[in-house]
């Protein structure tokens, strides 16, 4: 019984510790930083509590209540917010969840302040992460933040001729008979071959071209052979390639071995294996403006404008990035999701990461994309 | 074979006194049941592979390992399913016409009530032709064989035979498969 | 007398060992697949005949003294035959050998089903020959290969089999098309296309014009070096490089030209490359 009573006393003052003196920049997955229980609590303090309060409602898919906490209502449809920050059009981010976040407050005098909000989103694909620069106000005694929605543009009503070409297969049928004819599985040539070191990873990294005059779907494997001609370890390039390609099309790969040093290695036996698929030309993706910047944390990114030129929606887009050395070989490959869907005829804003090891050695770079688009039933 | 079977079987033998005779036979029973199992289980027969003479491909070494693999194991599965009138275990690594006719072999003897047992002494596969595409590859096979026909269970006939089987085999997913299996007179 | 004794039981021994030996039947040493033949016996009464081939294992109760009816269904397939007969307390066995029949089939395996135009030795043709009732055929047989492309000649060679397998290696024509390969052998025909399409870009050209919304860049007609337009669908990347930063497109070849408008709005270097083969550089300037 004094046990009991013991517990539940602590608890209440745990409770009344954590109000009172909040974590900063705690990024505990699962529970927005500085805050007990999300949601719950701050109701715009400071600054950066009513930023945590507003993550933890997202977090919560608590729209109302995050709506509430805006400033600029007025400015911001609810419907808009809401597709800003949970996706729309079947993009990325609408199969993905606010896992954790961090704040920090970069400036604050009288009624305004700004903060950075660090946050980690769980998706289908591995992690993203996002960075919001908030502009928060007092408003009525409380801190309140305002939202800046991006207008997206609109696409106007039109009709957009496709008229790309388009593959389908018909292969021999299970009765033929032996020596029938049959289509072949396409050509595909392993252009460059580079093992580079990148911490405890090695990491082979390279080039492959669709030879063929039909659509390939390719996959890479990659097997590390050891000092004694002993295989030591196989693996595959998983999404780290563009799988459909087009004929004369160039994909870079880039295949992980976690725990290996180049120093264990005499060679590597590289393995494209390629099929024949049914295919599409369309859409067509322009990748506007690629330049290298540092991103708000003063990592070096690769950034740019992806451009979708056709009549549908690419629902989710991952964008590969090759960089090259002066002598034009193949040094690294980044690759990095867009969690917004590509609207027809929209610019849409992408950044893959750049190593540090890259840096300085990067002579020219090559950004390609690849392109999911939901069926339509 | 069921490994457990003899363990159990020379547990239960252990029990001391002379009342368990009728047990002890039961343990000799299994225990010859169990070792007959294994002998009955047919391994692989040795195949020695000659590619001194193939062409026009070279013949790669993982495929250099792998047919004359393949090519035993056909042997094997066909001996068995001549041996228990099971045609269905032919599928594996016989394919078109072989499996085809071997099928109907196995189905006529069945009906007749007869079985061919082959006691395989080993086999000399050379390579004999191996298409540019990879695709297929001619193989003549010398084979040491014991065949005996049975009706019923009377052996009606056994022999000791060296014959030369011209055999075509194809890569399925991922082993080779008999395509034909043709007995010559000579090569 | 008694000398002799031994010798006799032994010389008698033998003898009767001899007569009580399974007396061979008397088959052919070989027959052809389908052609009936009949086995003579002796003696009386009646016997099972069983007859063990490779696709069929039968028996049957025939009359000793009688010839036995080996009919034509029974010996189809190729290979090595046993005959037994049991009865009046003696077997006899015999074997022989069914060997193919006339040729009636080709299995033609033709490689690739795709080939880019100028390949030396690129096109590979095998032929296995099989009688009706899909025996090989190990009899040497003159095998005919033809390979015609519209509007060139053909071309044709001829190739003995051995071991029932014919194959040779054939050169892919300077014109894209649809080739026609044949193979035939005394009327039986296999007839297989092969795709001859164009091999690598060349000579990539592009010009640019400035309009409105960007820079329209096209390419001249896309050929390979022997003049065949590639195939619709070939990917032609143009680069353009500018104040804004680097700009590229993927686009495919449609009618032969590949054409993209590219967003740029100042002065930029445009230049295409498809696949592994790099094109020219147009230099454009920024937007009036």
């Amino acid at each position: 019984m004094k046990l009991a009573v013991l517990l539940v006393l602590a608890t209440i003052a745990c409770l009344i510790l954590g109000f009172v003196f909040p974590v900063h920049q705690a990024s505990t997955p699962g529970i927005v930083s500085g805050e007990a229980l999300p949601g719950v609590g701050g109701t715009g303090n400071t600054p950066e509590a009513a930023v945590r309060s507003l993550l933890g409602d997202v977090q919560a898919h608590d729209w109302n209540q995050a709506y509430s906490l805006l400033a600029n209502t007025n400015d911001v449809d609810k419907e808009a917010f809401i597709h800003d920050i949970n996706g729309n059009y079947g993009s990325l981010r609408t199969f993905s969840s606010l896992e954790g976040s961090g704040t920090r407050v970069l400036n604050q005098s009288g009624d305004q302040a700004l903060v950075r909000a660090d946050m980690h989103w769980s998706t289908a694909v591995g992690p993203i992460y996002e960075v919001r620069e908030l502009k928060v106000v007092q408003q009525g005694g409380n801190w309140k933040v305002v939202w800046p929605l991006e207008k997206q543009a609109t696409v106007p009503p039109q009709v957009v001729p496709v008229n790309y070409l388009r593959w389908d297969v018909i292969y021999r049928g299970a009765q033929d008979d032996w020596g029938s004819q049959n289509v072949d599985s396409p050509q595909v040539r392993i252009v460059s071959m580079n093992a580079v070191q990148h911490g405890n990873t090695l990491v082979v990294v390279g080039e492959v071209v669709n030879e063929d005059t039909v659509p390939a779907f390719v996959d890479m494997n990659a097997i590390l052979v050891g000092k004694n001609g002993q295989d030591l370890d196989q693996e595959n390039s998983f999404d780290k390639i563009q799988h459909t390609l087009l004929p004369k099309q160039v994909s870079p790969y880039r295949i992980d071995f976690p725990g290996f040093n180049l120093s264990q290695i005499k060679s590597v036996r590289m393995d494209a294996k390629a099929m024949l698929v049914p295919a599409s030309a369309d859409p067509v993706i322009a990748v506007l403006d690629q330049h290298e910047q540092e991103n708000v944390l003063g990592s070096k990114v690769l950034s740019g404008n992806l451009l979708n030129e056709s009549g549908r929606t690419v629902n989710i887009a991952q964008v590969l990035a090759t960089y090259y050395d002066s002598n034009g070989k193949v040094i690294w490959v980044s690759d990095g999701y867009v969690d917004r869907a590509l609207l027809p005829q929209t610019p849409e804003p992408f950044a893959v990461d750049m190593p540090d090891n890259t840096v300085g050695k990067v002579q020219s770079y090559r950004v390609t994309v690849n392109h999911y688009i939901r069926q339509q039933s | 074979m069921n490994p457990t079977m003899e363990g159990v079987g020379t547990e239960s033998c252990l029990v001391q006194g002379g009342s368990n005779t009728r047990l002890r036979v039961i343990c000799a029973l299994a225990a010859i049941l169990a070792f007959s199992l294994t002998s009955f289980a047919a391994p692989a027969p040795s195949v020695q592979f000659d590619i001194s003479h193939i062409g026009p491909r070279q013949m790669e070494e993982i495929t250099g390992r792998n047919i004359p693999r393949d090519w035993g194991r056909a042997w094997q599965t066909m001996a068995i399913a001549s041996d228990q009138n099971r045609p269905d275990l032919l599928g594996h690594y016989f394919t078109g016409f072989a499996q085809q006719k071997l099928s109907a072999a196995v189905a006529a003897q069945r009906k007749s009530g007869l079985r061919t047992r082959y006691i395989d002494h080993g086999h000399k596969l050379a390579a004999y032709f191996y298409s540019p595409d990879g695709g297929a590859i001619e193989l003549h096979d010398t084979a040491d064989l014991e065949i005996q026909v049975l009706d019923g269970n009377d052996l009606v006939h056994s022999e000791r035979v060296t014959l030369h089987y011209v055999g075509l085999m194809t890569p399925a997913a991922d082993h080779w498969e008999v395509r034909l299996l043709q007995s010559v007179p000579s090569f | 007398m008694q000398r002799f004794l031994p010798a006799a039981c032994l010389a008698f021994c033998w003898i009767a060992a001899l007569s009580l030996a399974a007396q061979d039947l008397q088959v052919p040493a070989t027959v052809h697949a389908g052609s009936a033949f009949t086995i003579p016996t002796s003696g009386s009464g009646s016997a099972t005949f069983y007859l063990i081939g490779p696709a069929s294992r039968t028996k049957r109760q025939v009359q000793m003294g009688q010839e036995i009816q080996v009919k034509p269904q029974e010996v189809r397939d190729a290979g090595r035959y046993l005959a037994i007969l049991r009865g009046g307390g003696a077997s006899q066995s015999g074997s022989f050998y069914v060997l193919a029949a006339t040729p009636a089939s080709l299995s033609f395996l033709a490689h690739p089903s795709r080939i880019p135009v100028g390949q030396r030795e690129g096109i590979i043709g095998v032929t296995f020959v099989f009688d009706k009732w899909h025996n090989l055929v190990r009899q040497p047989e003159n095998v005919e290969f033809h390979l015609a492309v519209n509007g060139g000649p053909p071309i044709s060679q001829t190739v003995r089999s051995r071991d029932g397998v014919a194959w040779l290696r054939m050169n892919s024509a300077s014109k894209a098309g649809n080739a026609k390969f044949m193979a035939t052998l005394r009327g039986i025909e296999e007839k297989r296309v092969i795709q001859q399409v164009a091999a690598d870009p060349c000579h990539l050209q592009i010009k640019a014009e400035r309009n409105a919304k960007g820079v329209l860049v096209e390419t001249a007609p896309v050929r390979d070096c022997s003049g065949n337009p590639v195939s619709d669908g070939t990917v032609v990347t143009f680069t353009a490089n500018g104040a804004g930063g680097l700009s590229t497109v993927d686009v495919p070849v449609k009618k032969d030209i590949a054409q993209a408008e590219l967003k740029i709005s100042g002065p930029a270097t445009i230049s295409v490359a498809s696949g592994v083969v790099m094109g020219n550089e147009v230099k454009v300037g920024g937007q009036q």
